[in-house]
């Protein structure tokens, strides 16, 4: 015979007042660890998705001096249309550096005052026909130190910085969710455990009238799981302000335009949602599992 | 209903709580078991619900050797073997009502089921009027006997009893067995462990003494000793 739903959610229930204090600490360290996790996921999406529009586009820019010789930039104009490792290259002039300059500094109006559009530096931007960090490298080079060639600045190097301080950031979500994932789960496992003491009469009652191990053990495993959801939904709060606050917030900034485009799509973060509900839901099943087939045995 | 056939239990320590046992209990048989403490009695007692398996030997119940019985389906053997305890193990936060009901509950009864069954067997043992109350507010005689409402609920085919008057007056025991032998007159075999010398010389019912685990006497109508 099945398991009646509503003596299912009671004893659940029971299950979970009388163990408030542990219960709730549970839910904490899920809800924490979940968010970490989910987080992880997050912020990886936008790095890829911010650093995405990089690649297969401008690769590096040379930036000539704003008083080089008309000869000299007609050298480096040359060089690059000439040059079967370029795609294409487009100038930017003075006064179209101007338009930008005042786009970037547009939150700092005093900055735009004292500048003018005669003392920026103009600018080829480069899109190698090869995206391999190397071949731009050795571009890049043929172009550094020529004459009226300000700097060469490679957007590879950029990105490569930021992938790399993004992955240091990624690890320590990820270590860090793992340990608590971890702590939860021996959390929910010491709940249940708990939970199956202090009910020790009634469950011996249960065996010798001959309730079956499944329905015994069922509102002990809905216990965990319940803790694990109300978690999961908790990290989803933080997963949400995680979201439109930092993620969507970094990625709105103008004065940071390596950051535009750090963002998460709707179906990212609706993958990200489910992974989190998913692992919670194993993590309970784990940590209730140990508890019920260790502690309630025939 | 009940054979065992050269049954022998072991603990650790090759403490042999049961040696070569060898019984058959008919259908509607009242059988005391009597012996010394850690004569085995419980032992029997708990190989016949499968809380105990044994070493050597086979247990049919109901024509089901259940020595080999699969865990999963020990459960189900259960629901045809009441229980009663020494000390009546009752949920101290449940009503009587709602201790009998248990039961049932965690078989999966229907509430329409229970709610049928559980006043018709409080009315049995006597306690219809102490439906509502809490075991703390009853005496040791009706706790015991909401203890075989609990067990008898379900109507079982058997009713194994360790030690039910073992924590009750002499008066007191005499109503309970009263009520064990009304429950037995329904065609239940009862099985009933006890030190109580009364009790089996007033009610001259078979006798099996266990010494050591070793069957030592199995009397049809008998005596303490």
């Amino acid at each position: 015979m099945a398991i009646s739903p509503i003596y299912a959610l009671r004893e659940t229930g029971q299950n979970l007042y009388r163990n408030f204090m542990l219960s709730f600490a549970t839910i904490i360290t899920i809800g924490v660890s979940l968010w970490l996790f989910g987080g992880f996921f997050l912020f990886n999406y936008a790095v890829d998705n911010a650093t995405a529009r990089w690649e297969g586009g401008i690769e590096f820019v040379v930036w000539m001096n704003p008083d080089a010789t008309p000869e000299q930039d007609a050298a480096i104009r040359a060089g690059l249309d000439d040059n079967p490792g370029v795609e294409r290259s487009t100038y930017i002039d003075q006064n179209a550096t101007f338009e930008e300059f005042k786009e970037l500094f547009a939150d700092t109006p005093e900055m735009i005052e004292v500048v003018t559009p005669d003392v920026l530096p103009p600018s080829y931007r480069v899109v190698p026909s090869d995206p391999d960090a190397d071949v731009v490298q050795e571009l890049v080079s043929q172009f550094e130190g020529r004459p009226g060639v300000r700097d060469v600045v490679s957007a590879d190097e950029t990105i490569r910085s930021i992938q790399q301080q993004a992955d240091e950031i990624s690890q320590v979500f990820l270590i860090g969710s793992v340990i608590l994932l971890l702590a939860a789960t021996l959390l929910i496992l010491t709940n249940v455990v708990s939970a199956i003491r202090s009910r020790g009469a009634e469950i011996e009652i249960m065996k010798v009238v001959g309730a079956t191990n499944w329905f015994i053990r069922i509102p002990f495993m809905l216990e965990g799981l319940s803790q694990a959801v109300l978690g999961a939904l908790g990290a989803w709060v933080g997963l949400y302000f995680l979201n439109t606050r930092v993620i969507e917030g970094l990625g709105d900034r103008d004065a940071l335009e390596l950051m535009q485009g750090f963002r998460v799509s709707d179906s990212e973060y609706l993958s990200t949602s489910l992974l989190v509900l998913g692992i919670a839901v194993v993590v309970s099943g784990i940590g209730s599992m140990v508890a019920v087939t260790r502690y309630l045995d025939t | 209903m009940i054979k065992l056939e050269n049954v022998t239990k072991v603990f650790k320590g090759d403490v042999v709580a049961v040696r070569d046992a060898t019984v058959d209990i008919a259908k509607g048989e009242f059988v005391f078991l009597v012996g010394q403490s850690g004569s085995g009695k419980s032992t029997f007692i708990r190989l016949l619900n499968r809380e105990e398996s044994p070493e050597h030997g086979t247990i049919f119940v109901a024509g089901k050797d259940i020595s080999s019985l699969g865990a999963w389906k020990v459960p189900y053997l259960r629901r045809n073997i009441g229980y009663i305890f020494q000390d009546f193990k009752l949920l101290p936060k449940k009503t009587v009502a709602e201790n009998v009901a248990f039961a049932l509950e965690v078989i999966g009864k229907p509430r329409h089921v229970i709610r049928k069954q559980v006043p018709a067997i409080l009315e049995l043992v006597g306690l219809a009027d102490k439906i509502d109350n809490y075991p703390n507010e009853l005496s040791g005689g009706e706790q015991q006997r909401v203890s075989i409402a609990r067990a008898f609920v379900n109507r079982p085919l058997i009713l194994l009893a360790d030690e039910p008057t073992g924590n009750l007056d002499p008066q007191t025991s005499v109503g309970i067995m009263k009520l064990l032998d009304r429950i037995n007159r329904t065609g239940t075999t009862v099985v009933m462990a006890t030190h109580d010398r009364g009790i089996v010389d007033t009610m001259r019912r078979r006798v099996i003494e266990l010494d050591r685990g070793v069957i030592v006497r199995d009397q049809a109508r008998g005596v303490y000793e």
